[in-house]
């Protein structure tokens, strides 16, 4: 039995295919179909995020100094990661997945500053040195703190 | 339309936070900048979850934060005092 009278055999099956496939496949919906809800204030929200995180990479790759490095990533990240979750928060149908986006939303405002602070102190108290210009004071120093040698 | 302006933001911030991971002159720039991609990479989960509707994956981004945080603060708490947990 050669290949082409096997096609030739389902040629009834492979028509009821052809006709009502497209049928079933207009029926069902796609899962974002089913679970995202999109509206106006989520992409104004997600838009706006985005705009802050891309800032943080154009700052991550251009500032001179590590502490406005530092500066550029715990602040707008935070901000950014906080407006996308937010808006998804409003695209979700189902109340589950609200719940678990915002108890992330809640995490990142709580634990982005303090990896910011950990990375902040041991920089200075390791001696790495900040970008001075002429009218910069180092106020940690003037109080007296206690610098260690350099340390790369 | 949205959302691919999304993942493009995102991407190419994570391009140029690599680059300073490779290139930064001293530890604290690396530190900073693997923050910075863990941090983004929970927000690129929630953003494919946006595109794609499988709502199962916002474990994964919650997962992400806290490896994210328990990571940077353990290595800043390793290069002040030599040690983890006194």
């Amino acid at each position: 039995m050669k290949t082409k009278d096997l096609v030739l055999g389902f040629k009834p099956v492979l028509g009821f295919i052809l006709i009502f496939g497209f049928a079933f496949a207009a029926e069902t919906k796609t899962a974002q179909e089913l679970s995202i809800r999109s509206n106006i204030i989520e992409e104004l929200l997600i838009l706006l995020g985005c705009v802050f995180i891309l800032a943080a990479g154009i700052g991550m790759f251009r500032f001179p100094d590590f502490y406005t490095r530092l500066h550029a990533s715990s602040k707008l990240v935070t901000l950014g990661g906080i407006g996308i979750f937010g808006g998804a928060a409003f695209a979700f149908v189902s109340l589950a997945a609200t719940q678990r986006v915002l108890l992330t939303a809640v995490f990142f405002l709580l634990t982005s500053p303090v990896a910011g602070y950990m990375i902040a102190r041991a920089g200075y108290l390791q001696g790495l040195k900040p970008y001075q210009e002429d009218n910069s004071v180092d106020e940690w120093q003037a109080c007296g703190s206690e610098t260690e040698t350099q340390v790369n | 339309m949205v959302l691919t302006i999304a993942l493009y933001c995102l991407v190419f911030a994570m391009i140029l936070t690599l680059y300073r991971v490779l290139k930064g002159p001293t530890w604290g720039d690396r530190i900073t900048a693997l923050d910075f991609l863990t941090s983004n990479l929970a927000v690129l989960v929630v953003v494919i979850v946006l595109k794609t509707g499988y709502t199962d994956l916002l474990d994964i981004a919650l997962l992400f934060s806290i490896l994210g945080f328990l990571s940077t603060v353990a290595l800043a708490r390793y290069l002040l005092n030599r040690r983890v947990i006194k």
